[in-house]
């Protein structure tokens, strides 16, 4: 596998993203029963809907991964919709912003990256880790995959532990009480389910960093 | 539970619903093209603050009804129980615009509070003076210490009243929002269901609730309350609704009030006219005086069975505005 990720290697992650989030979204919408309104899915989909679109339409002697992720960005946050399109859309936009200029992104490249999509969920969404949102999946995803750059893994490493991370990271949210969005009026009554929004990150992170993986 | 809906595809309902209602009202609103945004017939009316609000579909008369004379001039439509997006609420808040600034009205929900406030900013960026008020008067979502964790619930029908008539009389978009703020902090409401809705978009209840149990508290998109209990009388319920409405102001001897008694989709107006009675006696004892009284569905949950007791204290002013007429498409006041 190579050292560094390419434009098509990112468009190509992006639509496994968006297949991965369609092939779950009677799962999401299930698993917002307990605790929202079982729309998670629906809503999900919705704000990733369009970006096949951005993605394909993207023009081919572009070459740039940040402007390609900030496009992305933009379209969910515009036409995303529910909470779901200003949290993730800011998150590409910010995940774009880190990396403009950028044509092909190394490990370093892939972990400033990263750290600037959670930091995108963290500033829109104002939570801190452990408030039972989509942070506590992403952050920790984060986490792994700096670690793993740290210790002078290989990218496949590095991915395959930020995937790891995100797992460990969405199950977390099981055991904690909500704090931001509709469930945080449960309280107590949250703990004992997965976080919809934490399920969702896994399942975009799945798909992107397990894209590039196999890829 | 079977689904029973007369709806066709339903990815195509809010669009088909849409198209309905705009045909159905087209003396009074109409559609922007580009987005699922409905505009009463003569905006942007000129020398008005425009009066723009939005949230997930599903809530009717909210949030379309309400557009016309003396309450909304554009409305940005969501999917069922979802926020609108940026781009909506921004063509929305355009179409309001006749140079006086926009209010944006809108529930205490994470998804309208970061669409509607990244649509502000790009408003603002673009020269139009916006500001927003944001509802939270579900008494029952978070205590009183942490008021802006609270739901926006039937409190907003308040709101659109009390802004949509001082816009009309010509005041300044900064007038307009701070008695809209206190219009809202006035605003205390309770509600509580017993059946959820089904959601069209999936075939699935709202919530999960046993036969002879009801939710005391629930929020609009059936999210739960602050406790569930076995069904109660019509006066046992509405004594607990009423009495931690009345506490959490604290309403207090001498005040007015107007009454909003809201059926929140399938409680039957026979039901509801029980509870107001029950209601107004309470008020009585309390020594508060009932200025005006709201009777029916003002903001459902398509069709949830329960409704909510909302209070707002009443000053001169909020009177005036309470009282003014209004055109509204499901809300005429003469």
């Amino acid at each position: 596998m190579s050292q560094s990720i390419s434009i098509e290697k990112v468009k190509y992650a992006l639509h496994k993203v968006v297949e991965n989030l369609e092939k779950n979204r009677q799962y999401l919408n299930d698993l917002d029963s307990p605790i929202g309104d079982s729309d998670h899915g629906e809503s999900v989909c919705n704000a990733f809907h369009k970006i096949q679109e951005i993605v394909d339409k993207f023009p081919e002697e572009k070459r740039d991964i940040g402007e390609l992720l900030q496009a992305v960005g933009k379209s969910i946050v515009l036409s995303g919709g529910a909470a779901m399109g200003p949290l993730y859309g800011t998150a590409f936009m910010d995940a774009g912003k880190a990396v403009l200029g950028k044509e092909e992104l190394t490990p370093a490249d892939l972990v400033q990256m990263w750290e600037a999509f959670a930091g995108g969920i963290k500033r829109r969404g104002q939570v801190e880790l452990g408030d039972k949102t989509m942070y506590d999946t992403i952050y920790p995803s984060f986490l792994a995959l700096q670690k793993a750059y740290e210790e002078g893994k290989s990218l496949k490493e590095m991915l395959r532990e930020a995937i790891e991370g995100a797992q460990e990271g969405m199950e977390s949210t099981k055991d904690l009480v909500s704090k931001r969005g509709r469930s945080s009026r449960l309280g107590e009554r949250s703990r004992g389910h997965i976080d919809p929004g934490a399920a969702s990150s896994y399942f975009i992170i799945e798909a992107f960093f397990g894209s590039l993986i196999d890829n | 539970m079977k689904v029973k809906k007369f709806i066709n595809q339903p990815e195509n309902l809010i669009e088909e619903m849409l198209e309905g209602f705009v045909i159905a009202n087209q003396n009074k609103v109409k559609r922007l093209e580009t987005e699922r945004v409905l505009v009463r017939k003569d905006a942007p009316v000129t020398g008005k603050v425009g009066i723009v609000t939005g949230g997930g579909s599903g809530h009717k008369p909210a949030f379309i009804g309400y557009i016309g004379r003396g309450l909304v001039d554009a409305v940005a439509v969501g999917d069922i129980f979802a926020a609108p997006p940026v781009q909506r609420v921004y063509e929305a808040i355009k179409a309001a615009d006749a140079g006086k600034g926009v209010l944006l009205c809108l529930g205490n929900y994470s998804g309208d509070v970061m669409n509607f406030g990244m649509a502000q900013e790009l408003a603002q960026s673009e020269g139009i003076e916006v500001e927003s008020v944001i509802v939270n008067d579900d008494v029952a979502s978070s205590p009183k210490e942490r008021m802006d964790n609270r739901r926006g619930v039937a409190g907003e029908v308040i709101l659109w009243k009390v802004a949509g008539a001082l816009a009309e009389e010509g005041a300044d978009l900064k007038k307009i929002k701070e008695v809209g703020e206190r219009a809202v902090f006035n605003t205390r409401s309770m509600g509580v269901a017993h059946t959820p809705c089904i959601l069209p978009t999936t075939g699935k209840p709202s919530f999960q609730i046993g036969e002879e149990e009801m939710e005391i508290g629930v929020g609009h998109h059936g999210e739960p309350g602050i406790k569930r209990t076995k069904m109660m009388s019509a006066d046992e319920v509405t004594e607990l609704l009423t009495r931690q409405v009345l506490e959490d102001l604290p309403f207090q001897r001498g005040d007015e009030v107007t009454v909003l008694v809201n059926g929140l989709g399938s409680t039957s107006l026979l039901e509801m006219y029980i509870c107001f009675r029950k209601v107004a006696q309470i008020l009585s004892d309390y020594g508060i005086k009932i200025h005006r009284t709201y009777m029916g569905e003002f903001f459902t949950s398509l069709e949830m069975g329960g409704f909510s007791v909302t209070l707002t204290k009443m000053d001169e002013e909020l009177k005036r505005l309470i009282d003014a007429p209004c055109d509204g498409i499901h809300f005429v006041q003469h």
